[in-house]
């Protein structure tokens, strides 16, 4: 046994605050981020475009010529850089709302995604539903649809974007770090109902000199009781799932501020499918759903720099969402309101402990 | 400033030993130790307040061999450079003291004219902080020189409170501030002997005791003759060890005796031991000296205990190491190891298990040699030169999965058996502990065992050898002998038949350590000069 393996089994059977026939397995999160399917028929038109090229693609053919010469560069960055802007100081990150005419960009096309069955087929919006790559049908996953075909989604090695390198690197951060405490297990392969408490924390995670996350640490659940999510579940075969609960948990970017005080993962109808896996940690995915404007909080959180710099078309992005969205229907206007999204989740084991809403710090 | 900085030198080296009184041959020097670091600060922050900022690097102490920092303080020069760093870290002392914000709570006087010198304000202001820095009344000789350098100084920055900093600087640089100078004189109760004098006896107790400079009251004690009667010098020790203080003394003794100025060298590779990082190796060291001071302070426990308590602290850092659940997100919370755990006692803890451990591989050589000659005081020769170290050093060997293995090869060659039959058995016992303390059970997939032979039985493990080391009675001699030699600065063989004395007391208390610092602090042996005084530089020195 490896003192790694050693460490997973005793953090198991931690049970801080446990019932005596039972046990409560905490985790630390290592991966939240979407799920990304890197097939190869994914984006079989290549990439969405970025800001500069959805710009250049607005332009009349002769045009499109002459700003496309190098001694035009100059004009062609400003004008390109100006079509990032819209009036009263708006710009297509910030306030992607706001230009509800931009076209809308590349999507997947292939039939595999991450993701869960959210409507059980009953959809409050038509849309078409992937297989899961383990072969589940039904699978909803609008926000991967829309995003998928993304630089930042599908990266430029075809292995992670990065959305999923800065999703980590902010777990590692403490800036969003996640625990898990599924508590009261009888058996980890068979029960019938368990609690799962899904939290931010306020600890920093303990990791290795390789940004790895350290097995057996300890966290407190956050002291923000928003940030702390009681879902109901059972585990059949080993697999962790639970009923659909609207989740919150911190998403903060920097350190503090008005922009870290704002943003949040906004998760509707949340439901997890989890396995434990032979080391003692927890992989799977997340499902639910969420507004366009959550789903690329991140970038709007980056305003015009992500537009200008980054060359983000935030407005395009939106408006794919928006068309793609399949629930939360206005019943005003008969739209949908959220995509369908898929979060990418895994876990090593910890020693998690609980605090009950209005409990103070430990 | 640089004028300053020139009568501060001078200053410096005028007034080495002007306190000591002079009197034909009744006193002399017996001997000198330097302050260790943290003596240094903890004076500094009891003379002026902890407000006051100590930065800069102190000249280290050199550890001599199977001996204590104290006994290496005893010998301890200052070279140019160190005291380079002695003058600049009492000059920004000094500063802070006389600056606008606090100079009020040190002023005896108004000066007449802030922009001039003014001896008589100058005298009342330093003559009591003298005292402090000195930790004796100052000679008039003294404060005479110490009013002039404020006086010329004044004069020549346009500040009479320069002046007074300056004058505080140079006090701080006096080798009576940065050595802990013990005075003899003869002795009543033995004709023809001598003894250390009041003061000596202050500084003294204060820092076995308490690790800092003497305070008021002993000031007060010495200089009211209290500490020459044996009954009240030993209702002074009493009430010291009785102190919350006297935490402080038994972590700086526990340090040096355990060779904690290791740890700031401590090193492990990273990918071979991702759980080590800077918090675990700063938190390692606290939480022995937390768990000693619980046991042997806070419990008034027996010292054999210390060995098999499954009591301790823990941070979260340290918890990743232990596999130890920890509520308090930050600091320190109790911890009780559990009864199935293998881990007991202080050499169960990872603290004793990483430091005495290579960079990327445990070690049964370092860890028993460590249990040798810092806990039983039994020196290990060191190995010769041309030791071939392959064997041991090649943990990829699938020959050899375990570190009994490669040491079993190792150990074929005669040379090297001698040695490694003393060290190694208890070293292999705590061979489930990796090289940064986190358990195991296996090496290189080989499972890993823990029995080995101890005096004449066998022990298992680390629970089983901290009990052996509990019943050997070399355990509680080691450290009275190291008390002893930690009070007085003596090296081992000087304190000979002395320290005995004190471990036999020690086992008739009990193995208490209060009672054993209670017994040395007040030992007449301890205050008893044996060897030759040192001729006074007084007499001659600077001029």
């Amino acid at each position: 046994m490896t003192s790694s393996n050693l460490i997973s089994i005793l953090a198991l059977a931690a049970a801080a605050a446990t019932p005596a026939s039972a046990r409560d397995l905490g985790f630390i999160v290592t991966d939240f981020a979407p799920a990304i399917h890197q097939g190869k028929g994914d984006c079989p038109n290549g990439l969405a475009g970025t800001l500069r090229e959805n710009y250049f693609a607005t332009l009349a053919p002769a045009e499109r010529a002459r700003l496309g010469a190098p001694e035009n560069e100059k004009e062609l960055q400003k004008r390109w850089q100006g079509y990032a802007f819209g009036p009263n100081n708006t710009n297509v990150c910030a306030n992607p709302e706001a230009f509800p005419d931009r076209p809308t960009q590349k999507m997947i096309e292939g039939p595999v995604a991450y993701g869960l069955d959210l409507d059980g087929g009953a959809a409050e919006c038509a849309h078409a539903e992937f297989a899961s790559p383990d072969g589940r049908r039904g699978i909803d996953n609008q926000a991967y649809r829309a995003m998928g075909c993304t630089l930042n989604y599908r990266g430029v090695d075809g292995k992670a974007g990065d959305i999923v390198r800065g999703s980590k690197m902010w777990l590692a951060s403490g800036e969003h770090a996640m625990v898990i405490l599924v508590k009261g297990v009888d058996d980890p392969r068979n029960d019938d109902a368990v609690e799962v408490v899904f939290a931010s924390t306020d600890d920093r995670p303990i990791v290795d000199s390789q940004q790895n996350f350290v097995t057996g640490a300890s966290y407190t659940v956050s002291a923000n009781a928003a940030h702390r999510n009681l879902l109901k579940g059972r585990i059949r075969n080993g697999v962790l799932t639970t009923d659909p609960t609207d989740m919150r948990l911190r998403r903060a970017f920097g350190h503090g501020g008005p922009r870290g005080a704002k943003a949040e993962w906004e998760i509707g109808r949340a439901q997890l499918r989890l396995v434990f896996t032979a080391n003692g940690a927890l992989a799977g995915v997340l499902g639910g759903y969420q507004t366009p404007r959550n789903v690329i909080i991140s970038t709007i959180a980056g305003g015009f720099g992500a537009a200008v710099v980054a060359s983000i078309d935030c407005a395009a992005e939106y408006n794919t969402m928006l068309k793609l969205a399949d629930g939360y229907k206005d019943p005003s206007t008969g739209r949908c309101t959220r995509v369908s999204t898929g979060l990418d989740i895994a876990a090593v084991p910890a020693f998690v402990f609980d605090r009950a809403p209005g409990e103070s710090a430990p | 400033m640089r004028l300053l900085a020139v009568l501060a030198g001078v200053v410096a080296a005028f007034v080495p030993f002007a306190a000591i009184p002079k009197t034909e041959e009744s006193v002399a020097v017996a001997g000198m130790r330097r302050l260790s670091e943290s003596q240094y600060r903890n004076a500094i922050a009891d003379i002026f307040g902890p407000d006051i900022e100590v930065a800069g690097r102190f000249e280290p102490i050199v550890r001599p061999h199977h001996q204590l920092l104290a006994a290496g303080a005893a010998q301890a020069t200052i070279s140019p450079a160190g005291l380079e760093q002695f003058d600049a870290i009492a000059r920004r002392i000094a500063a802070q003291v006389f600056d606008e914000k606090r100079r009020a709570a040190y002023l005896r006087c108004k000066p007449g004219n802030a922009t001039r010198a003014d001896s008589s304000c100058a005298r009342k202001t330093l003559a009591p902080i003298a005292r402090y820095v000195l930790r004796r009344p100052p000679s008039k000789e003294d404060l005479a020189r110490y009013v002039g350098l404020a006086d010329v100084a004044a004069e020549k920055s346009g500040s009479f409170y320069k002046g007074l900093e300056l004058s505080l600087a140079a006090m701080l640089l006096s080798p009576q501030f940065l050595y802990v100078v013990d005075v003899d004189e003869p002795d009543p109760a033995t004709p023809g002997a001598r003894r250390l004098d009041a003061y000596s006896r202050a500084a003294r107790l204060s820092f076995f005791l308490w690790n800092t400079t003497p305070n008021e009251a002993l000031l007060d004690a010495a200089a009211r003759g209290d500490l020459d009667d044996p009954a009240a010098f030993r209702a002074v020790a009493e009430k010291m060890v009785a102190s919350p203080r006297f935490e402080k003394g038994v972590r700086a003794f526990f340090s040096d005796m355990l060779l904690f100025e290791k740890f700031e060298e401590i090193a492990k590779d990273p990918v071979i031991y991702p759980r080590f990082n800077p918090a675990v190796a700063a938190a390692m060291p606290e939480q022995m000296l937390r768990t000693i001071t619980d046991e042997l302070v806070a419990r008034d426990g027996d010292y054999r205990a210390l060995f098999t308590t499954r009591r301790t602290f823990m941070t979260r850092a340290l918890g990743t190491i232990y596999a130890a659940p920890v509520r308090s997100a930050y600091g320190w919370e109790p911890y009780e190891i559990a009864a199935m755990d293998d881990r007991a006692g202080l050499v169960g803890q990872a603290g004793f298990l990483a430091l005495y451990s290579h960079s990327g591989r445990s070690s049964p050589t370092l860890r028993g040699r460590a249990v040798r000659e810092v806990l039983l005081c039994q020196p290990v020769p060191n190995p010769p030169g041309n030791v071939n170290f392959t064997a041991v050093q090649d943990v990829h060997n699938r020959s050899f999965p375990t570190a009994r293995d490669r040491l079993k090869a190792h150990a074929t060659d005669p040379s090297c058996a001698g040695c490694h039959s003393i060290t190694d058995p208890i070293g292999l016992a705590l061979e489930r502990f990796d090289g940064a303390g986190v358990a195991r059970d296996r090496e290189n997939g080989a499972l890993i065992n823990v029995r080995a032979p101890f005096g004449e039985g066998e022990i298992v493990g680390a629970a089983g050898l901290g009990k052996a080391l509990a019943a050997d009675p070399a355990l509680p001699e080691c450290v009275a002998h190291r008390a002893f030699e930690y009070a007085t600065g003596l090296s081992a063989d000087a304190a000979g038949a002395r320290a005995a004395k004190a471990a036999d007391s020690f086992a008739r208390a009990g193995y208490r350590i209060r009672s054993l610092f209670l017994d040395v602090a007040t030992s007449s042996d301890a205050y008893r000069v044996v060897a030759s005084p040192t001729a006074s530089p007084a007499a001659g020195a600077g001029r």
